[in-house]
């Protein structure tokens, strides 16, 4: 059968929106989609349906012990303090391959499974990463989300005789800082979130510094 | 320790955007806090397709796994991380009870699904209006369109499977769902330009 007529679509937009179509049938409806501006208007609409159905769906505890599982099997676990390391599991954007139809809502299609690419200098649109050094070791990691509102996120181990509290300054590119906020130590390690209160995207760099204004680390943000 | 729970609040005050983007990180503190946020929604929608504890925990689990893999790829402009979060679970949930589920749905697990999204109990008096506009205009439904567009919206059962399951022929079974989708969004639509 060659293309598919509004018509035709218009008898199948419920099944498709729903996600219930079979196969075939539903490869022909996304390529007249495709095509078709007026139908991918419907179509999206409805999906809303679908998507609040979907939101009534009561929450519910997962077992005891799911959260750690999870953790684990991403290789998140935690590991000891002084040994940890800044591990970094940031897939390549390129071996992923989530599609998501162009008709509105979210549909994830076959994915190409792999393991992600351990990169150390993976920067995309909304996040941006950089190694925390002092006296040339990477002491951490800190990272800006430049979505909506600003954030960074870093962590960092400066060693057992480290104390705290420490005040991150955000870094522009004519030397102006902005302070981020400040955070404790525990044992020389402390990890801390919070609002940027500046534009993240322009930030090019960031320092730690002690109470007593010492630099204990900086980062730079590649372009 | 006495900074922990000024990490945490920092750390539960993160948008959604930002965390799924420190979920990407693989950072121990950062994935904790990403899972502890959405294990209960993803749990309940694997849960509710799929009505075993245990499977509905792998799926649940698969449903990070790719949220991990994919935290790129998601896109704001198509909508929340939750209702990213939220397709990713139900579409594994959906194929997980495609592989194992040699009968229809149970007509009890059918039946008790269908209150759920209909009834409005006073505990949901404050839940937010969307989810509540849904719920009113999926109770304004026929019983047998409000079954059908369950069975395909939930349960992912095609038009095929409505049909065997409600014993009604194929046409039958894509009009209700065709019909009871269609009067659900004219629904919402309606209330939304109010």
């Amino acid at each position: 059968m060659s293309g598919m007529e509004c018509e035709r679509l218009r008898e199948l937009d419920a099944e498709l929106a729903l996600g219930v179509l079979p196969a075939r049938e539903r490869a022909e409806a996304v390529a007249h989609l495709d095509r078709c501006p007026e139908c991918r208007e419907r179509v999206g609409r409805l999906t809303a349906v679908g998507d609040g159905l979907l939101a009534l769906l009561p929450r519910a505890e997962p077992p005891v012990g799911f959260e750690s599982r999870v953790v684990t099997a991403l290789g998140a676990a935690p590991v000891p303090k002084r040994r940890r390391r800044y591990r970094l599991r940031l897939a390549a954007a390129g071996a992923a391959a989530a599609v998501a139809c162009g008709f509105g809502g979210w549909t994830v299609a076959t994915v190409v499974e792999g393991a992600p690419a351990a990169t150390s200098q993976h920067t995309d649109g909304g996040l941006r990463e950089a190694a925390l050094v002092s006296a040339g070791h990477e002491v951490g990691r800190i990272y800006a989300h430049t979505g909506d509102g600003g954030w960074v996120y870093m962590s960092v181990d400066l060693g057992s005789h480290a104390r705290g509290p420490v005040r991150c300054l955000l870094v522009h590119a004519d030397g102006s800082t902005t302070p981020a906020g400040s955070f404790p130590l525990h044992d020389g390690y402390g990890y801390w979130g919070a609002p940027a209160g500046t534009d993240t995207a322009a930030v090019t760099g960031a320092r730690l510094t002690a109470p007593d204004g010492t630099v204990l680390a900086t980062a730079h943000f590649s372009e | 320790m006495p900074g922990m729970w000024r990490i945490g609040l920092s750390l539960g005050r993160m948008s959604d955007e930002a965390l799924l983007s420190g979920l990407a990180t693989g950072d121990p503190e950062l994935v904790v806090a990403f899972v502890r946020r959405f294990q209960r929604n993803v749990f309940g929608v694997a849960l509710a397709v799929l009505g075993d504890t245990q499977l509905a925990e792998d799926v649940a689990q698969q449903t990070f796994e790719r949220a991990w893999r994919h935290a790129q790829v998601y896109d704001p402009r198509r909508g929340s991380v939750r209702g990213w979060l939220t397709a990713i679970a139900h579409n594994l949930a959906i194929d997980t009870a495609r592989a194992r589920r040699a009968r229809p749905v149970d007509p009890e697990d059918l039946d008790a699904m269908l209150g759920v999204v209909t009834e409005t109990p006073e505990r949901r008096a404050l839940a937010d209006d969307d989810a509540e506009r849904v719920r009113r205009a999926v109770a304004q439904l026929p019983e047998e369109q409000a079954r059908a567009l369950v069975m395909a919206g939930i349960y992912g059962m095609t038009a095929r499977e409505v049909a065997d399951s409600e014993h009604v022929p194929l046409g039958t079974a894509k009009t209700r769902i065709r019909t009871g989708t269609l009067k659900v969004r004219t629904l919402l639509e309606s209330e939304e330009k109010r």
